[in-house]
């Protein structure tokens, strides 16, 4: 049995089950709390801290960074007051300066109401915050070819020895989780290009649209075989014909009721 | 050497913490980790671990290196106690007496040159190790000697 925490966000009071993240636990609650490296889908990173929060906890304050930050005993917490918005403000500022050409940042800044310090914007600048959420998407789809590689200033998130992936399967979730718009890549009727790599699509089998590359598709069959020895193998369907297909099954199956 | 690599995998059990420990024990073995070690090592401690993980991992320690090193590794110590007993001084000498320059490696691969932060022995500074022999107060007129006792041939050539 897992044990119910109260606590007070914002000054809305709350509950929770102990040890959810106070990220999660505000959403919830209707609070969205400002962040760039945090995914629905995926595990807290506390990268970017643009999602801390100040805690209060038996009188004692102290500020934390809210994806990562399970909820244990009754605390109170602000997600916007002036000395969060202040430390918020340093953190975007400090992004901005490590990312002068992402977008995500500027954004971000605008809709939390922070004024970041005009920067000389460059041609081709750098846009990537380094969060990572990239190389999370990527280790929990089960692939892993890119990586957080070097560090301090020469940190980048790149592919072993710079070079195209074999582990690549080309599904582009990097690409589509990215904050900042970051990840370079190319898409045609026929082919994906990313990280250096170029992947032939695979057509719907029904409607004959291009809909994912063949690497990912593959990928994805050998992890069903793995799921379910022995289970038939599902024809290549884009997401509308395989919602289709489904329904289908649905109404078919009512037949028999 | 990919059987060597094997070998050293085979070391430890199949599982993603002894990742670093691997790493390490390749490190040690050939000085430096060779492209062909990441897929082996891969192979070896099983599907939770990628590629890039490891070269994530070898990138991040200072102590592993993705480049060949000499066989003997000068470290020169230029914390601020040996920094302040001259260790520009003696970074230079030792760039003039083998040609080469931090994170370099001389061409026969007898010498690899790095610079460390503080080593704890601010007391006996200005602090050079070389492999893991530590000399303590190196002057300018001492260093000559101490580099020809690595040279090929020389007693600590081994």
């Amino acid at each position: 049995m897992s044990e119910t925490v109260k606590l007070v966000i914002d000054g809305k009071p709350c509950t929770c089950e102990k040890g959810d993240y106070l990220l999660e636990v505000a959403q919830r609650n209707g609070i969205r709390i400002p962040r760039m490296c945090y995914h629905e889908g995926l595990s807290g990173l506390g990268a970017c801290r643009v999602c801390i929060v100040e805690v209060v906890e038996a009188g004692r304050s102290r500020v934390v960074t809210s994806c990562i930050y399970p909820v244990l005993s009754e605390i109170e917490v602000f997600t916007q007051n002036e000395k969060i918005k202040e430390l918020r403000g340093m953190v975007l500022t400090l992004l901005a300066r490590l990312a002068p050409n992402a977008e995500g940042v500027a954004k971000m800044a605008a809709k939390t109401g922070i004024e970041l310090p005009r920067l000389a914007v460059k041609e081709g600048g750098d846009t990537c915050i380094l969060c990572g959420r990239c190389v999370s998407a990527c280790e929990a789809l089960g692939s892993g070819a890119i990586a957080k590689v070097n560090r301090g200033v020469t940190k980048e998130i790149a592919t072993p020895y710079g070079e195209p992936s074999s582990e690549c399967i080309g599904c582009g979730s990097c690409a589509f989780v990215c904050p900042t718009d970051s990840i370079a890549s190319e898409r045609t009727e026929e082919s994906f290009t990313i990280w250096g790599r170029e992947f032939e699509m695979q057509r719907c089998s029904v409607c004959g649209m291009p809909f994912t590359t063949q690497a990912a598709f593959a990928f994805l069959q050998a992890a069903q075989a793995e799921w379910e020895p022995g289970a038939e193998q599902q024809p290549p369907l884009c997401e509308e014909c395989g919602k289709k297909a489904v329904a289908r099954q649905i109404a078919n199956a009512g037949k028999y009721l | 050497m990919e059987e060597r690599i094997r070998e050293i995998a085979q070391r430890y059990p199949a599982e993603k913490r002894f990742s670093l420990a691997v790493l390490q024990d390749v490190q040690r073995e050939f000085n430096y980790i060779p492209p062909e070690a990441l897929p082996l090592i891969k192979e070896h401690l099983g599907p939770d671990v990628r590629e890039g993980q490891l070269y994530a991992l070898a990138t991040f320690y200072k102590a592993l290196s993705l480049k060949p090193k000499g066989k003997h590794i000068i470290k020169i110590c230029d914390g601020t106690a040996c920094h302040m007993q001259g260790s520009t001084r003696l970074i230079t000498a030792v760039q003039l007496a083998l040609g080469i320059g931090p994170g370099e490696c001389t061409p026969d691969g007898q010498f690899s040159l790095e610079l460390v932060n503080c080593v704890g022995s601010c007391a006996l500074a200005p602090i050079m190790i070389v492999d893991e022999t530590y000399h303590s107060k190196v002057t300018m007129e001492g260093l000559p000697a101490i580099l020809d006792t690595y040279r090929p041939g020389g007693e600590r050539d081994v």
